[in-house]
């Protein structure tokens, strides 16, 4: 009960928005004050209490109770406080990003009571908090991608996100109703030691799914890039940092039961596929956002691949720095949008280094996700190759060596999105650009700078990581031998990037030749995969309303046969005496030759 | 001994027979009035039995003695969700008002009229004036549909008759079989489950699929659901909400009856449960065939009700529970979403998905209800619905295993055919509809009221659940 302590201010803050909404200024400063008081409180839980479960009935049913529990594990508490630290700083940043005035109340509604999910789903200790909030959260990153109303796309990519995101949903139901059936409980802890059955078997694929719909795996990848329509502030927190992440983190606190079952294999093989998916659209795309989505489903799909290894502390070190560093480069493609007149294609984009301030924290953003040294990024990204880092059989050296791979390329897409944006702009262009760039708003340039702070500080964590958090699991260690590859993929990477758009820009480097684009595209494809479940399903809808309809028009008919019967028998007594005489006459003739004959 | 059920029956027949009486302008005024005071009566019940914590009432009123009928009202925690429901709904209905404003006074008295035929059908403990309020009921919304309806609402009322006289008259039938065939000699609903046992079985499946069929037009139920779309499409608001709301759950209450009643519906059970399945999975394929956004609504009524019909084929006490609590939610809810969609046709003269576009920017509160309603009928935590689901599908799965849980699907399906149409008629703000009227205070207050309680009753479950003997 203390714990959900955390989430009133942003709840109340949420309704005063809807309330205060005429009042624009007043709204930002609410929601920003709300989530500072929530951040208080985070911090005040992880001071004063440890790892306590608490529970409140919710509803009974006959003898049994369903409850409302919540946990201060420390690794719930990791959660709850990456996700109370992101919150402040993203409304600060929307302050200076979202200033249509009609849109603030809606906006900061929906945002803080996005927050207040997150923030319960990081302390849910059981399926009904968790479940409540996992809903939550789908719903309102459906209606933040959507937020732009006046945007098709936008739309379009908020219904590809919910039709997914219900498929987890309806997952997930049935998983926590089949575990509740069989073991009468909707406790995490109770299950971790719960004896392996098929409907725990069937139960945990199905979390499996929902976790995939949620974290935006391979097959359900697609509607992460979309969702790059809604406003950036809500990619920045959402699609990064901490929405997306509620899949993996669902696995990790369930990873000791997926390990029971011997099924951790699982999230192996669809993380590398993913990786892959991911790395090499972000390398095809030229959506400014959507590299930055793209490169998300990998950092997700490496946790899952932690998590599949057993690594559990490798998956919460990337889990943790990642949040930092992707933040930071979502709010750094904000600022670009914005100083470019919201211009999403990065082949557009120009003049990046005229602000210092955005610019540095681009650079260190991107020296973090590509994997440079001294970087979080860095331990967080070797950490993970190190657990696979296993060559006692052929799949995990195709699996060491398909990381490797997805390391090359994010660290050469990375640094095309660096690169590609410093590039001087058009003389007609360059005035304005110019201008824009340095009259960015100092409350979308100081978020960034703290995120940036925190990249470099979260290095820490490889250290004390396992002081902090007790979890199961093998323990992380980078070897020299992990530097070193790690080091040089990445310097590879750097160098092909610096070579195919810094020195051949000069050439007139454009769209058409940029060989890599087809190649790796698969984005489209999967979508095309999409269109034709659709239409699978649409098919079948025909089929079965035809069948529907045309069994209603036939008991239409028969009635009406019916009526027209009856109609046309009305004429045998419609009390015309000629008419009787005549058919008598004409009866009797019929007897008489009937029987003359 | 109570009066408060007679009370609840006599204040709305009595309201109905002065609105009829007195002039227009006061009809929505007593309407208001009887409804209200039904509503006072059932929130006293609530609170009594919820400190109580149980909750089980009988009344019994001379009636016909020389045939040994009487009157007989009872309330258990299941019929009394369903005249709460009742209550609830024929307020808002009446509150809200058709916003077309069209022939108050008829609305109203019929509303009223419904309203008693609906407590009284859910509280009798009697079959023989369970068939009575079932057939006031009927006739009173085949006048709702057949007055007040839109263009082409006499096929569609004559269409609805048809059929409800076809269960209507199966239903007697099977009365009849129950009143000869037990060893009492009875129409009373508990002496009859007590002697149940002594009918021979293949009397017993004879009845049991007589009074199936019934109820199962009623429901509606896969091959005999014809009837809904077109009767929801052409019924006024008001009738909408009504029809789907409460007169949906006659039938579903009836199969709650003869499941309770007949112990001959164990070894029926399975089929059935596949039979509504089916009706399930079937309605929502044919759903994401339609662009009417009220027929959109009138077919997920069949997928709820399909549901709910698998949770009471489970008979086991979350099933019971659990479709009594979804007849609540989906009652309250479609109400809401009924009425949505009726005040959208009025603002902007279409309900055509493919025609109005961004009603949430030139009418913020229907549309945002609207919102609000799809989120209860997918079973959104924190809505009524979601706590019907969690008690359904525990049931569901009890039974019948992980198949049990393949009624989801349609839900799936139908969740997200509606988030499309939230998105194509709703969201989407580029070039939206011109309003071409507005609404008025009283349907918004509508609107606060149906969804208020859709909340209330999905964040306390216990105010349903408190009183429950499982």
């Amino acid at each position: 009960m203390l714990a959900l302590l955390v989430i009133v201010p942003l709840v109340v803050a949420a309704f005063l928005a809807v309330i205060l909404r005429s009042r624009t200024t007043l709204v930002r400063y609410v929601a920003l004050g709300a989530s500072v008081i929530s951040l208080l409180i985070a911090v005040a839980l992880l001071l004063t209490s440890s790892n306590m479960v608490q529970q409140f009935i919710w509803f009974n049913v006959g003898q049994y109770a369903v409850h409302i529990s919540t946990t201060t594990a420390p690794i719930n508490l990791m959660l709850l406080l990456i996700v109370a630290g992101i919150t402040p700083l993203i409304f600060a940043y929307s302050i200076g990003y979202l200033k249509t005035p009609s849109e603030q109340g809606r906006y900061y509604f929906e945002m803080c009571i996005f927050a207040a999910s997150m923030m319960l789903f990081s302390i849910s200790a059981n399926f009904i908090s968790l479940f409540i909030a996992w809903e939550m959260l789908g719903i309102t990153s459906y209606l933040l991608i959507g937020f732009w109303q006046y945007k098709p796309k936008a739309q379009l990519a908020a219904r590809k996100a919910i039709t997914t995101i219900i498929i987890g949903d309806v997952a997930m139901l049935i998983a926590m109703l089949l575990i509740w059936s069989t073991y009468h409980t909707f406790e995490f802890l109770a299950l971790y030691s719960a004896a392996a059955t098929p409907a725990l078997y069937a139960a945990m694929l199905l979390i499996a799914v929902a976790a995939f719909t949620k974290s935006a795996q391979f097959p359900f990848t697609e509607w992460l890039a979309d969702a790059m329509e809604g406003p950036t502030p809500v990619s920045a927190f959402l699609h990064s940092s901490t929405m997306v992440k509620a899949g993996v983190f669902l696995i990790l606190i369930l990873a000791p039961i997926y390990t029971n079952l011997h099924i951790l294999n699982l999230f192996v093989i669809f993380g590398i596929v993913s990786a892959l998916v991911g790395a090499m659209n972000a390398l095809a795309e030229h959506h400014i956002k959507r590299i930055l989505a793209y490169s998300t489903i990998e950092d997700l799909a490496l946790m899952f691949i932690a998590i599949g290894f057993n690594a559990l502390y490798a998956a919460v070190l990337l889990f943790i720095v990642q949040a930092f560093y992707k933040a930071l480069l979502f709010m750094s493609a904000g600022s670009i949008m914005t100083a470019g007149d919201d211009e999403e294609d990065l082949f557009e984009s120009f003049n990046s280094t005229k602000n210092r301030g955005l610019f540095i924290t681009m650079v260190i953003g991107t020296l973090s996700l590509a994997g440079i040294f001294p970087m979080s990024g860095f331990f967080g990204k070797a950490a993970i190759d190190s657990v696979a880092a296993n060559f006692s059989s052929l799949p995990n050296i195709i699996l060491y060596v398909l990381l490797s791979v997805v390391d090359l390329l994010s660290s050469i897409y990375i640094f095309r999105w660096l690169f590609v944006p410093m590039r001087k702009a058009p003389l007609e262009k360059a005035f304005t650009l110019n201008i824009n760039y340095r009259t960015l708003p100092k409350s979308m340039l100081i978020p960034p700078t703290i995120l940036a702070a925190f990249v470099i500080i979260g290095s820490v964590f490889y250290v004390t990581l396992t002081n902090l958090l007790p979890l199961g699991g093998l323990p992380v260690s980078i070897g020299v031998s992990d530097t070193v590859v790690e080091t040089i993929l990445v310097l590879a990477g750097l160098a092909i990037a610096y070579l195919l758009y810094v020195k051949m820009r000069l050439s007139g480097f454009t769209e058409k030749h940029e060989v890599l684009r087809g190649a790796f595209n698969s984005g489209a494809e999967i979508n095309v995969l999409y269109n034709y479940f659709a239409a699978f399903v649409m098919l079948s809808a025909n089929v079965v309303w035809r069948f529907d309809h045309y069994i209603d028009r036939l008991l239409y008919y028969s009635g009406m046969g019916l009526v027209e019967i009856g109609n046309r028998l009305r004429r045998l007594q419609n009390g015309q005496t000629n008419l009787y005489v005549a058919a008598f006459m004409l009866g009797l003739l019929a007897l008489i030759l009937l029987f003359a004959l | 001994m109570t009066i408060l059920i007679g009370l609840m029956l006599l204040f709305s027949a009595l309201a109905s027979i002065l609105i009829l009486a007195l002039d227009q302008e006061l009809s929505k005024r007593i309407a208001l009035a009887g409804s209200g005071i039904v509503l006072a009566i059932t929130i006293w019940i609530l609170v009594t039995s919820l400190l109580q914590g149980s909750l089980s009432m009988g009344e019994q009123y001379p009636y016909i003695s020389a045939f040994d009928i009487s009157l007989q009202l009872q309330l258990t925690p299941i019929s009394f969700i369903l005249v709460l429901m009742t209550a609830i709904v024929a307020f808002g209905a009446v509150m809200a008002g058709n916003p077309e404003r069209v022939r108050e006074k008829a609305a109203n008295a019929l509303i009223l009229l419904f309203e008693f035929s609906a407590i009284g059908l859910f509280a009798s403990a009697n079959l023989f004036i369970f068939f009575i309020f079932w057939d006031i009921g009927v006739i009173a919304l085949f006048f709702m549909i057949n007055i007040l309806g839109s263009a082409n609402r006499r096929y569609a009322s004559i269409k609805f008759i048809i059929y409800e006289i076809f269960a209507s008259s199966l239903l007697l039938l099977g009365i009849m079989m129950i009143y000869f065939y037990t060893p009492v000699h009875s129409f009373d609903i508990g002496a009859i489950t007590s002697a149940a046992s002594t009918i021979p079985q293949a009397t017993q499946q004879m009845i049991f699929i007589l009074m199936f069929i019934a109820f199962m037009v009623n429901m509606p139920l896969f091959p005999l659901h014809f009837w809904l779309p077109d009767a929801h499409t052409e019924a006024s608001t008001q009738g909408s909400m009504l029809l789907s709301g409460v007169l949906t759950k006659f039938g579903a209450y009836g199969m709650l009856l003869i499941f309770t009643m007949f112990p001959i519906a164990s070894s029926l059970a399975i089929p059935i449960a596949l039979l509504a399945g089916f009706s399930t999975i079937y309605s929502a394929f044919v759903t994401m065939m339609q662009h009417d956004i009220k027929r959109v609504i009138a077919y997920t009524t069949i997928i709820d009700m399909g549901i709910i019909l698998v949770a009471i084929a489970a008979m086991n006490s979350f099933g019971t529970y659990g479709a009594a609590y979804a007849m609540f939610a989906h009652g309250i809810t479609i109400a809401l979403l009924f009425l949505t969609v009726g005040c959208m046709h009025h603002i902007f003269g279409s309900r055509d998905m493919r025609v109005v576009k961004g009603v949430v920017s030139r009418a913020a509160s229907t549309g945002y209800s609207f919102i609000m309603g799809v989120f209860g009928v997918t079973g959104v935590p924190l809505t009524a619905g979601f706590v019907a689901d969690v008690l359904i599908f525990i049931g569901a799965i009890q039974a019948f295993g992980l198949a049990g849980a393949l009624p989801l699907i349609g839900l799936l399906m139908i969740g997200a055919f509606m988030y499309l149409v939230i998105n194509r008629s709703f969201m989407m703000t580029k070039e939206p509809s011109q309003p071409v009227e507005y609404i008025g205070i009283e349907q918004q207050l509508g609107y606060a009221f149906l969804m208020g309680s859709m909340l209330l009753f999905g964040i306390f479950p216990f105010l349903l659940l408190g009183f429950a003997n499982l």
